[in-house]
C-alpha cells in the first residue's frame, strides 16, 4: 500500500502541507471579519499543522514548522518566535503520542486537539502578556481556542480533501 | 541514527525560537529591517488575495443600502438644508478666524497628505493591534505618521519597508495619543489597551465630562494635526473613560496617511 503513497510525495504534491498551511496564514491575514466575532479568529495554522504531523509528519518537518510559525509572527505583528515555538511544540506532542492512535479515531484526535487549543491559548496569552508587560484579557484567547476547536472538523474536511490528491496515484 | 538527527533538529528549531522571542524585540533596527522586508513581499500576495472579499463585503453593503435607499434619500434631503445653513455660518467664521490668526501671527500648523493605503493585512491577535499597508518608503510613508481614514484617527506608522508599512492601531496597548475634549478643550491623551474602546487618562480633577462628548485630537506631538475626530464618549465608570473611535477599526479599506508639520513663518520683527 505504501509504495504508490510514496511515489506521489515528491514535487508539486509533496509541497501541498506546507502550501496548504502558509494559504491559511494568509488567509488569517486578511482585514475582513465578522463584525460579531469582534476581533476573535480560529488559530487555523494549529490546525493545520495538527492534522499534517499526524498524517504527514514527513512531509510536515521541523524546520516547515519553524518557517510557518515565523511568517505568522511577522506577519500579524506579534512576538517574534511565539508562533514558531508553539506550533514546534504541538509537532513535538503529536509524535511523541503516538500519530497512529490519532490517525485511526476522528472523534479522538478531536477531543485531544480540545486540549491542544486550550494549552495553546494559554500559552499565547501567558507568552504575550510577558511581551507587553501587562496581563491580558484571558476570555479573549479562551474564545479563539473554542473557535479553533469548533472549527476543526471543518479544516480537517479541507486537508483530508488535500490529501486525496497525495493518496490518488496517478502515475 | 535518525531518531537522533530528529531530536537535535527538534532542538535546535526550539532554541532558535526561544532566542527569537527573548533577544528578538521590535525595537533592534535588524528585526524592524528583516520583518518589513518580508512584509514587503507578502503585501501585493495579500492585495490579490483580499480583492475578492472585498467585493463580496461592497455587494453585501449594496445590498443593504439599496434596502433603505428611500428613507436614506429623505434624511439626506433634510441634512442637506441643515448643512446650508450652517455652512454659510463656516465660511463667515473662517474668514473671521483667518483674519484674528494673522493678527496674533499664529504659527500655522500644515497637513500634508502622504499618500492613501490600502489595508491588506489585519493581525488577528487579541494582543496586538497593527495593520499592514500596501504603501512605503517609496511612497514617502515615514516612521510615526499619523493615519487616518474618512471617519477619524486611526493610528499611527510604526514600521515602514519599502512598499509596505505597518499601522499601530489607536486600540493597541501601545498607542498614546494626544486628545482633547472638544467642548471644553480640556488636554487628555487617549491611552488604547487592546479592547475595542480605549481609555481617557489624565483628566485634571474637577473637571466634567459627559457621556457622548466629542473627542478631538489636540494636536500636541506632532503627530496628529489639530482637531481631526477621535470619538465619543461612551462609558464613564469606575474602571475609567471610554471612547468609542469614530474610524471602525475592525473594518478598515482605505486610509490616509498625513505628515503634520509647523510653517516657521518669518518674524516680521526680525526681517527688517
Amino acid at each position: 500500500m505504501k509504495g504508490p503513497e510514496r511515489k506521489s510525495e515528491r514535487g508539486f504534491r509533496a509541497a501541498l502541507p506546507f502550501i496548504s498551511t502558509l494559504l491559511l496564514i494568509l488567509l488569517m491575514q486578511l482585514p475582513y471579519r465578522l463584525s460579531f466575532l469582534d476581533d476573535l479568529l480560529p488559530f487555523l495554522p494549529l490546525a493545520a499543522v495538527y492534522y499534517w504531523c499526524i498524517f504527514k509528519p514527513n512531509l510536515m518537518p521541523v524546520w516547515a514548522v519553524f518557517l510557518l510559525g515565523l511568517l505568522e509572527d511577522i506577519l500579524s505583528g506579534g512576538p517574534l518566535g511565539m508562533m514558531a515555538l508553539l506550533l514546534l511544540l504541538v509537532r513535538i506532542f503529536v509524535l511523541q503520542q503516538g500519530r497512529r492512535f490519532l490517525e485511526r479515531e476522528f472523534l479522538f484526535s478531536w477531543l485531544v486537539f480540545l486540549v491542544v487549543a486550550l494549552i495553546f491559548g494559554l500559552a499565547t496569552w501567558a507568552i504575550s502578556s510577558v511581551y507587553i508587560r501587562e496581563t491580558q484579557n484571558f476570555w479573549n484567547v479562551l474564545g479563539q481556542s473554542m473557535l479553533t476547536v469548533a472549527i476543526f472538523p471543518g479544516v480537517v474536511w479541507l486537508l483530508r480533501w488535500l490529501r486525496q490528491l497525495l493518496i490518488a496515484d496517478k502515475g | 541514527m535518525k531518531a537522533l538527527k530528529h531530536r537535535f533538529s527538534s532542538g535546535f528549531f526550539i532554541i532558535l525560537a526561544l532566542a527569537l522571542l527573548i533577544f528578538g524585540s521590535n525595537n533592534t533596527p535588524l528585526v524592524q529591517g528583516a520583518r518589513a522586508h518580508i512584509s514587503d513581499f507578502f503585501v501585493p500576495i495579500l492585495d490579490v488575495m483580499s480583492r475578492p472579499v472585498q467585493a463580496l463585503d461592497d455587494f453585501v453593503g449594496w445590498t443593504q443600502q439599496l434596502a433603505i435607499v428611500f428613507s436614506e434619500n429623505q434624511r439626506l434631503k433634510e441634512e442637506n438644508d441643515h448643512l446650508k445653513q450652517a455652512q454659510i455660518q463656516a465660511s463667515q467664521l473662517a474668514i473671521d478666524n483667518q483674519r484674528l490668526k494673522k493678527l496674533l501671527n499664529v504659527g500655522e500648523g500644515q497637513v500634508n497628505i502622504v499618500a492613501a493605503a490600502r489595508v491588506v493585512s489585519d493581525s488577528e491577535s487579541p494582543f496586538f493591534k497593527s495593520v499592514l499597508i500596501n504603501r512605503g518608503r517609496r511612497d514617502g510613508i515615514e516612521k510615526g505618521q499619523a493615519v487616518i481614514n474618512e471617519d477619524g484617527i486611526v493610528g499611527r506608522i510604526i514600521t515602514g519597508g519599502q512598499t509596505s508599512s505597518r499601522v499601530l492601531l489607536a486600540t493597541d496597548i501601545n498607542s498614546r495619543i494626544p486628545i482633547k475634549l472638544a467642548s471644553s478643550g480640556i488636554n487628555m491623551i487617549l491611552e488604547g489597551d487592546n479592547s475595542s474602546y480605549p481609555k481617557l487618562g489624565f483628566l485634571p480633577i474637577g473637571e466634567e465630562i459627559a457621556l457622548g462628548d466629542l473627542i478631538l485630537t489636540s494636536g500636541y506631538g506632532m503627530v496628529f494635526p489639530p482637531d481631526l475626530p477621535v470619538g465619543q464618549v461612551v462609558a464613564i465608570t469606575e474602571d475609567g473613560i471610554r471612547i468609542k473611535l469614530s474610524a471602525k477599526l475592525y473594518n478598515l479599506n482605505y486610509v490616509s496617511i498625513v505628515a503634520y508639520e509647523i510653517i516657521h513663518r518669518p518674524d516680521p520683527k526680525k526681517a527688517e
